[in-house]
């Protein structure tokens, strides 16, 4: 009888996973999860003592695909350095095909950091966050401060991935 | 201890220049508020296999709207404002879409296979030095401003309230059915002499990838 719960356990527990869209590369798993606002801001609070790299993309966007691999070789640098990264996605929740088009690229990427697609209006999402435009890339200090916020917002300084791996080197620099 | 002249210079140099650049930014744009004169713009080539330049428009009204065919943003609205445009026949009102990207699929020769595909009814203009988006500071596709007769601007940002992005083949609007139409009442406004009733809201779209300048 214990033997019959064990096995039904394990294949309700398997079959929530594949509902998630969890995968697995070696020991870590790659998911994407809805989000609110409100809990973000939670889960960033929680974050405080590590620098936080959030990069804001979505399917859409053709410039955040082609940066996304950069972010997880950043990522797979500096994960042992107090750095944790999340992929914040503002695809429309409401649009079922990219919401799944944006798991199965988290997918490809072995995206082992959090991803999250924003569970609000994608208008909502842009105004909520603070953001005019995507690629955007926030990176927080040790004390939780934003210290950098590079975006595409000026025509005459759009933010390249320089930018990014300068901002963070130097933080990852500040003890 | 005394700051040298040269010191002084960049000193108040550069507090004149974040001056200039608060003044004159809009909520949105970085670069150019509402009110101000438009930026003007010279021989660029469109998909007739014309060239135009800012003086060849006589209209009361013009619209400019920055276009990019990769966007799926430009892709959801461009039907939208091919029937803006037939609205407007026969008024003192001109539309004039620009390119600046520069990926291969958003140059001129694909700029003409998409205004033709699709039956844009409005002049498609390409900038490959993109200096006419970064001095009217757009910054996504589409992003659209609307100029009175006196070509100051009166209205710039989204089309509706409701942005659509191209989703298997059909637009998808992000907020239903648009209830406000930005660019369609600014345009009354000026043809009328009125300030437009919203004069900046935040495009949605695409992000204008523009290279960097290394001066």
């Amino acid at each position: 009888m214990a033997r019959w719960y064990l096995w039904t356990g394990a294949a309700a527990l398997l079959g929530l996973g594949l509902l998630a869209g969890c995968s697995r590369f070696g020991a870590q798993t790659v998911t994407l999860q809805l989000i609110q606002f409100e809990q973000w801001q939670r889960q960033l609070r929680s974050m405080k003592g590590h620098i936080v790299v959030v990069d804001m993309w979505a399917t859409w966007c053709a410039p955040c695909i082609e940066r996304f691999p950069h972010m997880v070789e950043l990522y797979n640098r500096y994960k042992d350095q107090g750095v944790e990264f999340v992929s914040m996605s503002v695809d429309d929740r409401e649009d079922k095909a990219a919401v799944e088009q944006a798991r199965q690229f988290v997918l490809r990427q072995k995206a082992t950091f959090r991803n999250y697609l924003m569970d609000e209006n994608i208008m909502q999402s842009f105004e909520k966050l603070g953001v005019q435009g995507i690629p955007d890339v926030f990176l927080y200090d040790r004390a939780g401060r934003l210290r950098y916020d590079l975006n595409g917002n000026d025509p005459n300084h759009q933010a390249t991935l320089n930018d990014v791996d300068y901002a963070l080197a130097t933080l990852v620099a500040e003890k | 201890m005394s700051l040298s002249s040269a010191g002084m210079f960049w000193f108040f140099g550069i507090i004149l220049t974040v001056a200039a650049t608060t003044l004159v930014a809009g909520k949105y744009n970085p670069v150019i508020d509402v009110g101000m004169h438009a930026p003007s713009f010279s021989n660029l080539p469109a998909t007739d296999g014309r060239s135009y330049s800012m003086s060849d428009f006589h209209e009361d009204v013009l619209v400019v709207v920055f276009l990019a065919n990769h966007c799926p943003w430009v892709r959801g609205g461009e039907r939208d404002l091919i029937e803006l445009v037939n609205d407007f026949r026969g008024k003192s009102v001109r539309f004039i879409g620009i390119g600046v990207n520069l990926r291969p699929e958003d140059l001129l020769p694909a700029m003409k296979d998409r205004a033709a595909k699709i039956g844009y009814n409005f002049l498609y203009l390409h900038d490959p030095s993109q200096e006419i988006g970064r001095k009217f500071g757009a910054t996504h596709t589409p992003e659209y401003f609307v100029l009175n007769k006196e070509r100051r601007i009166v209205y710039t940002g989204l089309l509706t309230n409701s942005p659509a992005v191209m989703e298997a083949g059909a637009p998808r609007y992000v907020n239903g059915e648009a209830k406000q139409f930005y660019v369609r009442d600014a345009i009354l406004a000026a043809l009328a002499g009125r300030p437009a009733p919203v004069t900046e809201t935040r495009a949605q779209g695409c992000t204008v990838e523009y290279t960097r300048r290394t001066t």
